[in-house]
């Protein structure tokens, strides 16, 4: 079953993996995985001798020759599957030849006419897609890239994927969904980003998580994100961006001492009676709402200039977060513990907020509009750190689903219970 | 007469009388009321061919200023007429949108006066006046304008929180919470600004300490502010209150450039600026100031519903930079009254007054002043007497004390 939206784009990522992880294979992945490695790289010097060839042929011919497209969508398809094996987003070890189907794959169109001007630039061009696809560390076609991201600290969803997924796959011997979603949305950015700087497409990579067949589950979540943005971005109020907010990274400084008090008497009163007083989960709820309205309008994610209070609906990039429920007290005891590795994962997200903010705003300093990739990209973010707060803030007792998947299906209820065989006298 | 109307009326009537009597108070000065400045030769003093060039050099910076105030009103109209457009781009309340209307009009501004700062800029390289880079002067000055986007979040909030609980009486607690928050500024700042180091001169230092008993000042540091990277022109300041008081030599003045005597002048100037209580008493004018302007803001935006809307702000940006404007002149005239009387201090505590000469004369080649500037230009941009009048003053005290 396809989505529409993912069905329009010439390169589809399709995810059949089934969440179950054999431990001994996980325990050694990264040595088993070896022979790749070294294939990979042999691969890809064929892949890039290849791709010059193609490049004067799409020049000349604005077309693609059949046989050299073929080898390099091999080449793309191969590399998501070894990238989804690394990073656990997949179980099955991957043939070297990227021809076979996989849990994780990629759907990549036939050669189809492209223009010469966008041919003839296409490494420029793909600089922000590659920058981004560094960023999420989701191709091992881009190693090169996603090593000087890692370098740099900005990057590697996928990595930090990868560490969390193994240790809780070695625990579990299941991957966690969310986690495998994140990883997938990897693969697919940098399968896109990789098939377009390679000419096997001239559409542009798009980062709007969740485009994948079949349609991602999207279970439901105590503290949810809303998008209702139009797009459009006012010059003026871009370029002056960073100073527009000053007022309020001060506020929300202030702010944030208050929140932190707060939270350590919400958790006191949450060991005793089990959940969190009312007056004070509306409290720490405006604290991580309005400072989810205020990285949204600094990272370009969101138009208007957002209000200081974190009221509720309104701002277009707005979170809802459900009332107080009660909390199991070993939970609420632990609580410091149990969410640093989602803090792990929330600074991936914010190396991944930095950068679609960066290149949101040259983008709408440029055309007075932001992509729609990247805002949806830039909210799934948000979403994920503001549940990271929302956990450590006693506000929900449910752990941060780090799936960037916005808009999903919801899961199918758990198989019911068979019914007792019916006694015949 | 309605009592509401004479309740009004009476009010005025009692802060119309106070200001008068606090204006009176303030304006005393310890340079004699009977001192008549002699003529000064203006050619034969500073010599004829700097004073041409001085005056070439500031014409340019005269066109360009009054350019870019033309500009500044020009947007500012603009921005006073469609500006409330803006409010849609906000998702603030009332005063987070006028804060925020505020800094896009100030955004505005800013990138208006960016061409005339960078013309001014080359034409101070061209004379060698600065050294700062095109880069540095555009880009690198955006945590001072950071700091004046929330000093204007800060004004915003006051005045809208107060008309929005007062109506239309906030412009007299306004113009008092203002007051309070420039003192508090002003005595601060000491604390805020890097880069002052201790001095290493022990002559200095010695001199210093002797002009401070003189002057019945005790305990304010000198500091010295390296700037001989920007720029070579020469300059030293009095800043902070009380406890936090400073004075600030620029690293320029002690370059070689100036002899010992005329460093002397300096402190002793700077000195006189703290004995004398100049930066309480600019406080005090400006409070004097920020009563009228403020109630000029409340009556000016009466018609977009008063200060307490944010619709209201684009037209009080305007307003409050005519009155700016108006008040120029008034406010320079003050800051030229207490810079006399620094000099007058500094003469009498030096009893130099061929230093002070040398020390002006000297400041028209380092800084290309013009010591004899027109009018217009001397009552609206001249915060400190001209060079000519500076000469004539240690002229006047030579002659006054037969030396």
């Amino acid at each position: 079953m396809s989505s529409p939206h993912a069905a329009q784009r010439p390169v589809r990522l399709v995810v059949t993996d089934d969440l179950a992880r054999r431990r001994s294979t996980v325990l050694f992945r990264l040595v088993l995985a070896l022979p790749h490695l070294v294939w990979v790289t042999l691969y890809g010097i064929a892949a890039l001798t290849l791709v010059f060839v193609v490049w004067l042929a799409v020049l000349f011919e604005r077309r693609a020759p059949r046989t050299p497209h073929t080898f390099l969508a091999s080449y793309v398809r191969y590399t998501v599957h070894l990238t989804a094996y690394l990073t656990l987003a997949a179980s099955p070890y991957p043939s070297f030849t990227g021809s076979t189907e996989y849990p994780v794959d990629v759907e990549i169109d036939a050669p189809a006419r492209q223009g010469r001007l966008a041919a003839g630039f296409r490494l420029l061009l793909a600089l922000p897609a590659l920058l981004l696809s560094s960023t999420l560390g989701g191709s091992a076609a881009l190693g090169g890239w996603s090593g000087v991201a890692l370098l740099s600290g900005t990057g590697g969803l996928a990595v930090a994927v990868a560490v969390l997924g193994w240790v809780a796959s070695l625990v579990r011997g299941r991957m966690p969904r969310g986690m495998r979603d994140a990883a997938t949305y990897a693969i697919g950015y940098g399968a896109e980003t990789a098939a377009y700087a390679l000419l096997l497409t001239d559409r542009y990579p798009l980062a709007t998580p969740g485009r994948v067949e079949p349609e991602p589950e999207l279970p439901l979540h105590p503290v949810a994100i809303g998008v209702r943005d139009d797009l459009g971005r006012p010059r003026l109020l871009v370029a002056f961006r960073f100073l527009l907010v000053i007022p309020h990274l001060l506020w929300l400084t202030l702010w944030a001492a208050a929140a932190l008090l707060a939270a350590i008497v919400a958790w006191v009163v949450a060991l005793v009676l089990g959940r969190v007083p009312r007056f004070l989960h509306r409290f720490l709820a405006a604290f991580v709402r309005a400072t989810t309205h205020v990285w949204a309008f600094l990272y370009v994610v969101g138009r208007p200039f957002p209000g200081f209070v974190g009221r509720e609906g309104s701002y277009p990039i707005d979170l809802t977060i459900a009332p107080p429920a009660r909390q199991r007290r070993l939970g609420v005891l632990a609580r410091l513990v149990l969410v640093l590795p989602a803090f792990v994962l929330s600074s991936a997200y914010s190396g991944v907020l930095l950068v679609v903010g960066v290149m949101g705003w040259i983008a709408a300093l440029a055309t007075g509009r932001m992509p729609v990739g990247l805002r949806d990209l830039g909210a799934a973010a948000l979403r994920y750190q503001a549940q990271v707060f929302a956990y450590l803030f006693l506000l929900t007792s449910r752990y941060p689903d780090s799936s960037p998947v916005l808009r999903g299906r919801s899961p199918e209820p758990p198989p019911l219970s068979p019914l007792p065989a019916e006694v015949v006298p | 007469m309605r009592p509401s109307v004479a309740a009004r009326a009476g009010v005025y009537a009692v802060l119309a009388a106070g200001w008068v009597v606090a204006a009176w108070l303030l304006a005393g000065s310890v340079v004699p009321d009977d001192l008549s400045l002699p003529h000064v030769d203006v050619d034969a003093t500073f010599g004829s061919g700097l004073v041409s060039r001085a005056e070439r050099y500031e014409r340019f910076l005269y066109v360009d200023w009054v350019l870019a105030q033309a500009a500044a009103l020009g947007i500012l109209w603009l921005y006073a007429r469609r500006g409330t457009r803006f409010i849609r781009e906000s998702a603030a309340g009332p005063i987070g949108t006028g804060m925020f209307l505020g800094m896009v009009g100030l955004a505005i501004v800013w990138l208006t006066q960016l061409p005339f700062s960078v013309a001014a800029l080359w034409w101070d390289r061209r004379h060698g006046v600065s050294e700062v880079g095109y880069f540095e002067a555009i880009f690198g000055g955006w945590l001072a304008l950071g700091g004046t986007f929330v000093a204007v979040c800060v004004a915003l909030l006051v005045v809208m929180a107060l008309a929005r609980w007062l109506g239309s009486w906030w412009w007299i607690p306004g113009a008092g919470v203002f007051a309070v928050i420039a003192a508090l500024l002003v005595f601060v700042s000491p604390y805020l600004t890097e880069g002052l180091d201790p001095v290493k001169d022990p002559r200095l230092e010695r001199t210093y300490q002797r002009f401070e008993k003189e002057q019945g000042v005790d305990g304010i540091p000198l500091r010295i502010q390296k700037v001989s990277g920007d720029t070579s022109e020469a300059n030293a300041y009095a800043f902070g209150m009380g406890p936090s008081s400073r004075i600030v030599l620029w690293d320029t003045l002690l370059d070689g450039r100036f002899s010992n005597r005329e460093v002397d002048v300096v402190l002793a100037h700077e000195l006189g600026h703290h004995s004398s209580n100049h930066i309480p008493e600019a406080l005090g004018w400006f409070a004097l100031l920020a009563l009228p302007g403020a109630l000029v803001l409340m009556l000016a935006t009466r018609r977009r519903g008063g200060m307490g809307e944010p619709a209201a702000v684009p037209l009080a940006l305007l307003v409050s930079a005519i009155f700016s404007l108006v008040v120029m002149p008034g406010q320079n005239l003050v800051s030229r009254r207490m810079e006399a009387e620094a000099d007058w201090k500094a003469l009498q505590t030096t009893h130099d007054p061929a230093a002070a000469r040398g020390l002006f004369e000297e400041f028209s080649t380092t800084s290309l002043g013009d010591p004899s500037p027109p009018t217009w230009a001397y009552l609206m941009l001249q915060t400190h007497p001209t060079l000519a009048q500076r000469v004539a003053m240690a002229n006047a005290w030579q002659k006054r004390n037969r030396r």
